[in-house]
């Protein structure tokens, strides 16, 4: 039967590849929770990640230096982030507090199709690989590919990053109040488009990281943010909408029963169980394990 | 002297609905001003045209003779007009101690510190020192009232823009309201404008109304003054005593 080995295998696998995919997810639903608005290009954020790393590693730093290239493509991510918003989002938000912003939603949709189409257009149809010559890494009884094991390791530290800020700074309170009440915090002398700005930054830094980290393992290709932004999307529907918490927990989640799936019952439809925990939860508690139904002030 | 704030001759449309016609108002330095009239009579409106919710369709107003045309509700703020909402809007999932802190960063500044020794102060000031580490929307209707007026006097503001500040709220909570106000207005000279039905209190704080009817200044006077005039009887009672 199944040994504990397996097991234990499988929930390792499985967290490790969980934390990556709640980063994807944690991008998502504080971009909703500071702007009310679904951020449908996220994947192609993902997806400029994944050809920074590769450009950086390939052209400019060499293979050794891909730590230092990880960071520098999710701040190129965060910068593009700054410039989308100011260019295309701010604009449309920039109306008295109680219009609905449907149409900046919409504009993420353009962009999506715009970025795909420049990638392909720029490098082609092709499929790169960044490379990695880091060793095959022994977590517990396992053996794991190098690459792996890195991007689980900055991915925690993106999270910690991202908590500290959120907590103590100044800036981490703003954006905790701007996803309270946007009236409120105008009220209160905050710039809620300049919070938007950043908010939009590191919402999207945070796909262009899971991109950058995932680079070696899932390549680089036009359209590689497309099984991540679903899997956002998933876990930002079992965690509940606009939550936090329920990003990290639902991501982990998803990849222990993609894990768990994959090794006992069948690897090909790996893709389809975290689809059969959505369903489920959509059944039982359609706001999301730590999702809200309504707000209030 | 120039009035603390002015409004000249605003205009708000919404659809075919005039809600301020042709608003025109100043209010001195250091004044509590009453800004009383029926349901449906602007002042709603009103308090959101002055603090930049809504731009007005025509017409202007000045902060301590500055114009705010074209000033987004935040800098408005900044500059020292505070308001503070009929339905109060604070930070529900963030702690009391929280929400102070959030009034207080955007509008500090180099002297101001870091905000610990005035959020302790207002904790002191409004009694809510057993529920500064409870969530903001666990607090009562007169409790989160009273948490958003202490919002307001985190960074002293030169002008108050109040709406309702005491609709729903025990009798004991609102003589806490009517102390901050009174208190801000003597150390620090601030304006007010106070939007309110509760005449007993606008008597004790206000010695000059200004009464709006259908979106225009009615009547403007003691409250004794205005409360006999007949247009402003009618406006109240409707037009049934024609």
């Amino acid at each position: 039967m199944f040994s504990t080995e397996l097991v234990v295998q499988t929930f390792i696998s499985g967290i490790m590849i969980g934390v990556l995919y709640a980063l994807m997810a944690l991008g998502i639903t504080f971009i909703y929770s500071i702007m009310r608005m679904i951020n449908w290009a996220m994947g192609e954020f993902y997806m400029i990640g994944s050809y920074l790393q590769y450009a950086l590693v390939a052209f400019l730093l060499g293979p050794d230096l891909w730590w230092l290239a990880i960071p520098l493509s999710a701040a190129g991510v965060f910068v593009l982030g700054l410039f989308v918003q100011w260019g295309l989002l701010k604009p449309i938000l920039r109306k008295p507090p109680e219009v609905r912003d449907d149409y900046a939603t919409v504009v993420t949709l353009a962009l999506l199709l715009l970025l795909r189409s420049l990638a392909t257009g720029l490098a082609g149809p092709n499929q790169f690989s960044p490379g990695s010559d880091l060793p095959v890494v022994m977590v517990g009884p396992m053996p794991m590919a190098g690459a792996r094991v890195a991007a689980f390791v900055f991915a925690l530290a993106a999270l910690a990053l991202f908590y500290l800020l959120l907590r103590y700074s100044w800036y981490g309170l703003a954006l905790r109040a701007t996803s309270q009440s946007r009236v409120g915090v105008q009220t209160a002398g905050i710039d809620v488009l300049g919070v938007d700005r950043v908010a939009f930054g590191i919402g999207v830094a945070l796909a262009g990281l899971a991109g950058a980290l995932l680079a070696p393992v899932f390549l680089v290709y036009p359209t590689n943010g497309l099984i991540t932004t679903v899997k956002g999307f998933e876990i930002v529907v079992i965690g509940g909408l606009g939550s936090i918490p329920g990003a990290l927990i639902a991501g982990v989640l998803l990849g222990l029963i993609e894990s768990f799936g994959a090794a006992f019952i069948d690897s090909a439809y790996q893709n389809i169980y975290g689809f059969a925990l959505v369903l489920l939860i959509l059944v039982l508690r359609p706001t999301g394990l730590f999702g809200e139904r309504a707000r209030e002030a | 002297m120039e009035p603390a704030l002015e409004t000249i001759g605003l205009v708000k449309r919404f659809g075919g609905l005039l809600a301020t016609n042709d608003v025109s108002l100043k209010v001195d330095r250091g004044e509590i001003r009453g800004l009383i009239g029926p349901n449906g009579a602007g002042k709603t409106t009103l308090v959101n045209l002055v603090t930049g919710v809504h731009p007005a369709d025509a017409g202007e107003v000045t902060l301590g003779g500055q114009s705010l045309r074209g000033r987004g509700m935040h800098e408005i703020a900044r500059l020292g007009l505070v308001r503070s909402f009929q339905v109060t809007r604070l930070f529900g999932s963030m702690t009391v101690r929280e929400n102070l802190m959030t009034s207080f960063l955007a509008r500090r500044d180099r002297a101001s510190g870091d905000g610990t020794e005035q959020t302790e102060s207002m904790i002191a000031l409004t009694r809510l020192g057993p529920l500064a580490d409870t969530q903001a929307k666990k607090l009562s209707g007169g409790q989160r009232a009273l948490l958003q007026m202490a919002c307001g006097f985190m960074v002293p503001g030169t002008c108050y823009v109040l709406d309702e500040p005491f609709a729903g709220i025990n009798p004991v909570i609102k003589d806490a309201i009517i102390d901050m106000i009174l208190d801000v207005n003597r150390r620090h000279g601030a304006t007010f404008l106070v939007v309110s039905h509760e005449m007993a209190i606008v008597r004790r704080l206000c010695r000059q109304v200004t009464v709006m009817m259908e979106g225009r200044v009615a009547a403007q006077g003691t409250l004794d003054e205005v409360a006999r005039l007949p247009e402003v009887i009618a406006g109240y009672l409707g037009k049934a005593m024609e």
